[in-house]
């Protein structure tokens, strides 16, 4: 993360104001902006106030309230003057932004008659969430990652928000597309729903995602699997937050097809994610043959554990 | 016969000068219709493409062959430069300096430079018609100018004529 890509996710007229966050942007994790309230910013897991003079500082400040202006002058440069491009990223709630950057969303909620969320308006809580590309950091668990011949095991990445499944599903990809020494590079399909595995831009990956690898950008993951193996032909597929019924079954029909896959779910333990509705019977079937549970130690992203099949660790 | 040498460059002129009324009309036009096949165009890619505004802004500049292009491939050159500036600015800007030196009616001007200020809708499909009043308005100016061009030749034709016999006389 570089400090100039802190910068660049404010208008010219705030930038003044963000020097000094900038300044610890690879340490920057999270920057929350609500209105009426002071801006408040995740560094090594400290929350900070910053000040209207852009200061960090743990007490809170007075008189640097947030605007509502302010929030949407924010808004609008984020979505590049482009707010209509955003629609459906907005109505889930979040958007991402060049670089794979998360921002969440809140504000009021316009409804259709049915129920079903149409849109967004008075947005006034943006919780900007910094993406970092970590190299290196599967460096340690590749080795588990590959069976005896040499062959990708599917493998499911657990992990609570926040503790860097996507940082770690993108090393996985990279290296496994540019091959490592338990094993040679395989094509690797990324079904990117969200952006947050490549963070395309135009439709290039702005991540280093490895030579052998093919992304679709922007697509539900469900049509995107099937959509991948019928075009690309994929050795490996991948992809990030596994949460619907369809998604499980996209992915056992992947499997049958021939793919090897690497995905990642929301779960604190292989137990937890044992209970989901969905997933009791793909690990019962033994769909996955590696699980990766990651957690937060003393505020660093850590593998918790790495189990086989059965659930037995290894 | 150096008077009628004079009295047939007063012609010329006078001539010429109509001439020269006549193009910048006929370019009046070709402009009007070429910021119309901008503004659909980018109606198409915000429905369709859902392309952001740079984005669109880097196909026009590959779509239009006229100085429109170069002015949005430096719209698109200057927001990749991320240097905070608002696009609508960056807009305002760029159009302003490559409609001047075009025969266009301010009016017509500040449709194409005043469009960025009807963004800002979350839906696409409205935002596509929001940008549409624009095109409407331009359609009608251009169906005006067209109706009307035949007409408008002729009469300064004749008026640029009248003035080159009314000059030489005065001048006799």
């Amino acid at each position: 993360m570089r400090r100039e890509e802190v910068l660049h996710m404010f208008p010219q007229s705030m930038r003044s104001k963000w020097e000094k966050v900038a300044d610890q942007a690879d340490r920057l994790q999270e920057i929350r902006l609500r209105v009426n309230v002071p801006t408040t910013v995740l560094i090594d897991n400290r929350e900070l106030f910053v000040d209207a003079e852009g200061e960090l500082s743990d007490r809170q400040p007075e008189d640097s309230a947030n605007r509502a202006e302010e929030l949407e002058a924010v808004l609008r440069h984020l979505c590049q003057y482009s707010v209509y491009a955003f629609a459906d990223e907005i109505r889930q709630g979040f958007l991402t932004i060049q670089g794979g950057h998360r921002v969440g969303l809140a504000g009021q909620v316009i409804l259709e008659e049915d129920n079903r969320i149409r849109n967004l308006k008075y947005i006034r809580y943006l919780n900007i969430r910094i993406a970092h590309e970590i190299r290196g950091v599967s460096d340690d668990v590749l080795p588990h990652l590959y069976g005896r011949n040499g062959q990708v095991l599917n493998t499911l990445l657990i992990s609570p928000p926040g503790c860097g499944k996507t940082t770690m599903l993108r090393d996985i990809i990279r290296h496994l597309s540019n091959g490592t020494a338990y094993g040679r590079g395989v094509n690797v399909s990324v079904v990117d729903e969200r952006s947050e595995i490549a963070g395309s831009y135009l439709g290039v990956a702005q991540n280093d995602v490895g030579i052998r690898t093919d992304v679709l950008d922007g697509c539900p993951k469900q049509e995107g699997m099937m959509m991948l193996i019928r075009a690309m032909a994929p050795q490996v597929l991948a992809v990030d937050e596994l949460g619907s019924e369809g998604d499980i079954k996209a992915l056992q029909m992947a499997s049958c097809c021939g793919c090897k896959l690497v995905a990642t779910i929301h779960g604190s333990s292989l137990e937890e994610v044992r209970t989901k509705k969905y997933m009791c019977n793909v690990i019962a079937d033994g769909l996955f043959e590696r699980y990766l549970v990651l957690t937060r130690r003393k505020g660093r992203c850590a593998v918790e554990g790495i189990y086989d099949g059965e659930g037995t660790r290894c | 016969m150096l008077k009628i040498t004079g009295c047939l460059c007063i012609l010329a002129g006078c001539i010429g000068w109509g001439i020269g009324r006549v193009r910048d009309e006929r370019n009046r036009i070709r402009h009007l219709r070429e910021m119309i096949r901008i503004i659909k165009r980018i109606q198409n890619e915000i429905s369709y493409g859902r392309h952001t505004l740079p984005e669109i802004c880097l196909i026009l500049s590959e779509y239009c062959k006229t100085s429109y292009g170069e002015c949005f491939r430096t719209i698109y050159e200057r927001t990749k430069q991320q240097d905070g500036t608002c696009l609508e600015k960056i807009w305002e800007e760029e159009l302003a300096r490559s409609l001047h030196r075009t025969r266009l009616q301010e009016e017509e001007k500040e449709i194409l430079i005043g469009l960025p200020q009807n963004l800002g809708i979350q839906e696409e499909k409205y935002q596509a018609e929001s940008i549409g009043q624009s095109m409407d308005l331009l359609l009608r100016k251009c169906r005006q100018a067209e109706d009307a061009i035949e007409n408008k030749s002729r009469v300064i034709f004749s008026l640029s004529i009248l003035t080159g016999v009314f000059l030489t006389i005065l001048l006799l």
